[in-house]
């Protein structure tokens, strides 16, 4: 006669089956996990990985078959193009300055929105708007109102005098004032992402802080240098590293308003990827510049990471 | 018993049994589509500029020519825009339309296309030989491959304000002209040239035609590199002239639709464009339009010579579910030409002229223009309208020329005085044999 099963007490041999999954916290975390890990393998880590291998190949936009490894001469030649030189030096002007002003007018909103005050939903959500928007609608929008012939930004200076009668700036199409104007567009678009997360690190110091240095009798500056500053450290490097990321990589604002001009001013690493793999037909000589960034941005996600931890109040 | 709450447990079930519903369920509940022996043709193409040729295409030709060949036609529309990087995708996942139109020669693609011979032997066996611009636009001599079929091009002509150029007493003939005229108009008017000098397509349009009316070319009739030139170098010196004499900064900033809008504000005298100023006054009714008029491509020291606006350029993919269908149809469409002539306006011109054999007398007296032979001034357009890359084919080189802007960055700066003409030059000419380099070394030129 065979002896009866005792039932199985080892959780690892309860998660064979698929009820005693729920109960079982190492396997069920693992297949929780997953699907995430499979979305950033598949979105993410596939075409990172296929992108390096374009850069140091000959695929272009309709070669047939595995492309030939070429080695470096598409960085080579990435190199030996002024274009790209300058489109390197613009991308870290562009995000450089950009996250700059996003820091300072995000940490001014953040403060402001703390205080209670009459309207306060609506200046939030007003704020927001500009996340919450598709990016390439908000930037057609700017393109109006920057326009040569239409741009209410002029009508608007001329009709309250501030522009004289023959003043008429082409923003866009002026090296300098189109480099400011693409700036511009790029902080209206991050700063309600930067405020969100800065009001977060706000909410989140505690009050008796505060009020304990109230009390002793510091001042509105020494409070915000000695206790709100070093405690919201940690979360403004996060929303300066994402900011950093997004300015460095992304060709919407850009394309949209400029498309790199006038003659190559504001051209950027992104839009010249964009215009040398897909509309020029040279996917390795695309790849190769859309990569150039990538260790110098690993490189800064890794520092503001670590800095971001040091820093960190536990 | 005490009643238990919502557990980790109750969640899984519940996730799984919505799963089985949704994802699994439904192909049990529903049974599946069966397939008709009816073929299918699928169309990209762009939205056209004449919202009536869409109209036309997709809702009339497009039906009818389903219902008589047994096919279900799908059209879909895209932005000018979106057109690369959509093909780009295709390409790259192997799947897509059956039928793909570019605006420009897709020279790059030349690998992932079928062979275009068959379709331009059968049309030209009942319309006649196709126009060499055509030819020089959808075909490779070094690998003797038609890479696409071109039905049509569009004109690139002057368009310019008859009043203001009548004030001055003169009319925009010449590429001198242009520059006399337009700095008159300048001071006595205070209203600018607008020639594009920016990143887009009618700047690099309208380069192009300066270069090749003071003799000059991006590559020679083999597909050699000749652009470091003294008659480009006569040409850019020109343009900053033209720059710095009758135009503004604004032209820097430029998209394709801006000297359209410039002409309709009346900002602007002179702007190189196709009709699509002119049909848009029209369309809206606005009373600028009667002073808005058409002249050929300007006079330059060696030769009249304007270049298309826009190539249609027909692909048909490698990987095409219906290469045989979108073959056929691409024939009929031929046949049926005159009707897209006259849905687009006369937007489209036919690159094989017998298909519209009435075409003089059609734009000659056109009820919607003011004067009614507005239109007149294109019946000899074959006479002085070019392929991009003459007077060589357009290859894949002179196509990342192209779209990568290195010839209107070469105007731009040299007309802004950011570089001399000479460096500007010598820039875009390194960047061009680069270009010259790589593809040569892929074997497409």
């Amino acid at each position: 006669m065979k002896p009866a099963a005792s039932p199985p007490t080892d959780p690892a041999r309860r998660a064979g089956s698929g009820g005693a999954l729920a109960d079982n916290e190492k396997w069920l975390g693992r297949v929780m996990m997953a699907p995430a890990i499979l979305y950033i393998a598949a979105l993410v880590g596939l075409p990172l990985l296929l992108a390096l291998y374009y850069s140091v190949s000959n695929v272009t936009v309709g070669s047939a078959g595995w492309p030939s490894y070429v080695g470096l001469s598409n960085f080579r030649h990435a190199f030996g193009n002024p274009t790209f030189i300058r489109a390197v030096w613009n991308t870290i002007f562009f995000a450089v300055v950009s996250m700059a002003i996003v820091m300072v007018l995000g940490t001014i909103l953040a403060l402001s929105l703390l205080k209670d005050f009459r309207g306060k939903w609506f200046v939030r959500l007003l704020i927001l708007l500009p996340w919450v928007a598709p990016i390439s609608l908000g930037t057609i929008g700017w393109l109006w109102m920057f326009d040569s012939v239409y741009s209410v930004i002029n009508w608007t200076a001329q009709y309250f005098g501030i522009f004289g009668k023959r003043t008429w700036p082409v923003w866009l199409g002026q090296p300098t004032l189109a480099m400011a104007s693409v700036i511009t567009v790029q902080v209206w678009r991050l700063l309600p992402l930067a405020t969100v997360i800065l009001l977060g690190g706000l909410s989140s110091i505690p009050k008796d802080i505060q009020e304990a240095a109230l009390v002793d009798g510091a001042s509105v500056l020494r409070r915000y240098v000695q206790i709100t500053e070093p405690l919201m450290r940690p979360i403004a490097l996060v929303a300066l590293l994402f900011g950093l990321i997004f300015s460095f990589t992304d060709m919407i604002v850009i394309y949209v308003l400029t498309r790199g001009g006038p003659f190559d001013t504001t051209q950027v690493l992104a839009t010249l990827a964009f215009f040398t793999g897909i509309d020029g037909g040279d996917l390795g000589g695309g790849a190769a510049i859309a990569l150039f960034l990538l260790p110098v941005l690993a490189a800064c996600v890794i520092l503001i990471l670590r800095f971001a931890r040091k820093t960190e109040v536990t | 018993m005490a009643k238990r709450g919502f557990t980790r447990r109750d969640f899984l079930k519940g996730t799984g049994a919505g799963l089985a519903a949704t994802g699994l369920g439904v192909p049990l509940l529903l049974p599946r589509k069966s397939y008709a022996a009816k073929k299918t043709l699928k169309i990209l193409q762009w939205n056209h500029f004449v919202p009536a040729y869409d109209v036309w295409f997709n809702n009339t030709y497009v039906k009818e020519w389903g219902a008589k060949n047994n096919t279900e036609v799908i059209v879909d529309n895209i932005g000018l825009a979106g057109i690369n990087a959509r093909a780009a995708a295709e390409v790259g996942g192997q799947k897509g339309h059956d039928l793909f139109l570019f605006l420009a020669p897709p020279s790059a693609y030349e690998t992932q296309v079928v062979d275009m011979k068959e379709v331009y032997q059968e049309v030209e066996k009942k319309h006649g030989k196709a126009l060499p611009l055509a030819v020089h636009s959808t075909y490779n001599p070094k690998t003797k491959k038609y890479f696409a079929f071109s039905d049509s091009f569009v004109p690139d002509p002057i368009n310019y304000r008859k009043d203001l150029w009548d004030g001055i007493g003169m009319y925009p003939d010449t590429w001198d002209d242009v520059r006399v005229g337009g700095r008159k108009i300048k001071e006595k008017y205070g209203i600018p040239v607008g020639i594009g000098m920016s990143a887009e397509l009618d700047t690099a349009m309208a380069m192009r035609e300066l270069m090749y009316s003071f003799g000059a070319s991006v590559q020679d009739a083999q597909g050699n590199l000749i652009l470091d030139s003294k008659q480009t170098l006569e040409a850019v010196k020109f343009a900053k002239a033209l720059y710095q004499e009758a135009m503004t900064p604004e032209v820097l900033s430029w998209d394709p639709s801006s000297n359209n809008r410039a002409m309709l504000a009346g900002k602007v005298s002179l702007v190189l464009n196709a009709i699509s100023v002119t049909r848009q006054a029209e369309t809206d009714k606005m009373p600028i339009g009667k002073d808005i008029w058409l002249a050929k491509a300007a006079k330059g020291p060696v030769r009249r010579m304007g270049t298309e606006h826009v190539m249609n350029c027909y692909v048909v993919w490698k990987f095409a579910q219906n290469v045989d269908g979108a073959k056929k149809f691409l024939v009929d469409y031929i046949n049926a030409f005159r009707g897209a002539f006259l849905a687009s306006e006369f937007y489209n011109f036919p690159c094989f002229p017998k298909t519209v054999p009435d075409l003089q007398k059609l734009i000659s007296n056109d009820p919607r223009a003011t004067p009614p032979n507005k239109y007149a001034v294109l019946s000899d357009v074959l006479d002085w309208a070019t392929n991009v890359g003459y007077p060589g084919y357009a290859s894949a080189a002179i196509d990342e020329t192209f779209n990568t802007w290195v010839i209107n960055t070469m105007f731009a700066k040299a007309a802004t005085n950011t570089s001399t003409p000479e460096a500007a030059i010598k820039e875009a000419t390194a960047k061009c044999r680069q270009i010259w380099a790589k593809w040569k070394e892929k074997g497409l030129i």
